[in-house]
């Protein structure tokens, strides 16, 4: 029997906004607790929502990046259920007139192009924390989080695999966090999903009955909770069993899922319109306003730096995939410096810093000022690029100013000729078998002498000087 | 309105009544159903749904932060807590 497997993405998007939805309490991460809460998020009888400008404003932005449809007029709706760390027995979500209706996400799998559609994209506040293990007999409750601005991201059931689902989640999280719609810190909470899973036969026009497993939290565990979820589906059926649909957790310590809820009354939310919370109407200049200060995207940014500044497309590739990247790289390029060195270093040196790290740029010790200094150095001959991969590794371990570790460490590049020359004849003097083979035509000895010499020189000799004396001694 | 539906629904709304309060609320809810069931023979076709009586937008706010940390104040009108938190009996699932 083959199965196929249908999946669907509820994706929560903390937006990146100062406040809260409804509330002008911080929004600020990892505070002390409930020291960041509003009378409207405790939900205190007689105080009113008012809504956020720029939750609005970042909502629509994601929209018309996904060319979805903007409702002008939307509306909120409560949807009802107790839990301690929801303050007032309910959420206020976006049901019946979302702002995001509709658009479509490209991804691309191992080469193979796909398009998901999106169902909608909805505002809602987030919830507070609960903690159970800190007491005995008692649970706690941290507030901070009460109220944070959420955008609920629903895909179309049109994901056939969990690589799919991790694709899928790598370009709404590169799309966010370009659209500075959501900081992308999925460690934090930032960017969380859900995943429905169902598995048919092949050929079958009906869909399966799907299991919802709950907030996973890294790219790994979407592709590790959605292929055990599949595999046990199959077996469940492949059994002559049914699946049952019900809410499961994926523990990443036991790399399994397993039911969450208990379902003795099914969950029944009792959405109704919110009477605290007027339609919310953006008007069209307001739609101008959000048109007009659109962010531009990866794909026209690689374009943008090959045809403007001439630089390797894979290295414009790389640069523009991450928002942190390319505003370095754009810095650099601004304070007129060249391009093309600029985005090799990036990509190159700066590039296996990152990754050996697991650092975003603006998380490291290399500030756009010491970066601008360094290029500079290199262009005007004072250190060469080798030399500037010793001095980023200084930088980056103390954040060092690079003249000052130019000038410290003696690693000016030497241009001298005459101090060059004296260099050079002491490694044909020590090396006469290699000058003898080279004369007899082995070429590629060419590159040992330049080794030589730089290692002589503790790599400060300028390498242009040194190919051309090197060439007039060995051909004399 | 049945006896189930009552439970539900209290059950729902975390209202624990006892078997003459049920009893009566259960005809209560039926008369009140009955009076708004007069708006199904109207005819809403091409009427869009209200969200809100009032024909006014909402307000919108500029997003700075203006609300003060008042966290003293806050748990010490909470039934229970300790110095950082508000606390509740134990709620796993």
């Amino acid at each position: 029997m083959s199965w196929e497997t249908v999946i669907g993405l509820e994706v929560h998007a903390q937006l990146s906004t100062n406040t809260k939805l409804f509330s002008s309490a911080s929004t600020k991460f990892g505070s002390e607790p409930n020291t960041q809460v509003d009378l409207v998020d405790l939900g205190l009888p007689g105080v009113l929502p008012v809504v956020n400008k720029d939750a609005f404003k970042k909502a629509i932005r994601f929209g018309l990046a996904i060319e979805a449809d903007i409702n002008q007029e939307s509306t909120f709706d409560r949807k009802n259920y107790f839990y301690p760390d929801l303050p007032k027995g309910y959420q206020i979500t976006q049901m019946t007139k979302p702002i995001v209706e509709g658009g479509s996400i490209d991804i691309d799998v191992d080469g193979d192009k796909k398009t998901i559609n999106i169902t909608r994209a909805h505002l809602e506040e987030d919830a507070g924390k609960s903690i159970h293990d800190a007491y005995p007999d008692k649970s706690v409750i941290d507030l901070n989080r009460a109220g944070t601005p959420l955008l609920e991201i629903v895909s179309e059931p049109e994901i056939s695999s969990a690589k799919e689902a991790v694709s899928y989640m790598k370009a709404l999280h590169q799309l966010v966090t370009f659209l500075d719609v959501c900081d992308g810190d999925m460690s934090q909470g930032s960017l969380r999903c859900d995943a429905n899973v169902s598995i048919r036969k092949v050929g079958d026009a009906e869909l399966g009955t799907r299991t919802e497993i709950k907030n996973i939290n890294s790219f790994r565990f979407i592709e590790k909770a959605i292929n055990f979820e599949i595999k046990r589906q199959i077996k469940v059926l492949e059994s002559g069993e049914k699946v049952t649909q019900e809410t499961r957790l994926y523990d990443s310590g036991r790399d399994e899922t397993r039911p969450m809820r208990s379902k003795e009354f099914a969950n029944d939310y009792r959405y109704f319109p919110d009477p605290d919370l007027l339609p919310v109407v953006i008007s069209d200049d307001e739609m101008e306003e959000i048109r007009s200060t659109f962010p531009e995207l990866p794909a026209d940014k690689s374009r943008r730096y090959i045809s403007e500044f001439q630089i390797d497309e894979s290295e414009a590739e790389i640069i523009s995939s991450s928002r942190e990247l390319s505003n370095f790289f754009e810095v650099a390029v601004e304070s007129k410096n060249d391009p093309k060195l600029a985005a090799n270093l990036i990509v190159g040196e700066i590039g296996s810093l990152l990754n050996k790290d697991n650092i975003k740029i603006d998380e490291s010790k290399l500030s756009s000022d010491n970066f601008n200094i360094l290029l500079q150095r290199i262009s005007d001959g004072t250190i060469s690029k080798k030399i500037a991969k010793t001095i980023l590794a200084e930088i980056w371990e103390t954040g060092r100013n690079a003249d000052e570790i130019i000038n410290d460490q003696g690693l000016v590049q030497i241009q001298d000729e005459s101090l060059l020359e004296e260099v050079i004849t002491k490694v044909i003097e020590s090396n006469t078998k290699q000058v003898e083979d080279y004369k007899n035509g082995k070429d590629k000895l060419f590159g040992f002498f330049v080794g030589q010499v730089m290692k002589e020189t503790q790599g400060k000799a300028n390498p242009k000087a040194v190919n051309d004396l090197l060439k007039k001694a060995l051909n004399s | 309105m049945d006896n189930k539906t009552v439970e539900t629904i209290s059950y729902l709304a975390r209202l624990k009544l006892d078997k003459d309060k049920k009893e009566k609320i259960t005809k209560d809810l039926e008369n009140i159903i009955d009076f708004v069931a007069e708006l199904q023979d109207l005819n809403t076709e091409d009427i869009v749904p209200l969200s809100n009586p009032l024909e006014k937008v909402a307000p919108k706010r500029e997003d700075s932060v203006t609300s003060k940390n008042r966290k003293e104040a806050f748990l010490s009108n909470s039934p229970e807590s300790d110095q950082d938190y508000f606390m509740v009996p134990k709620v796993v699932e």
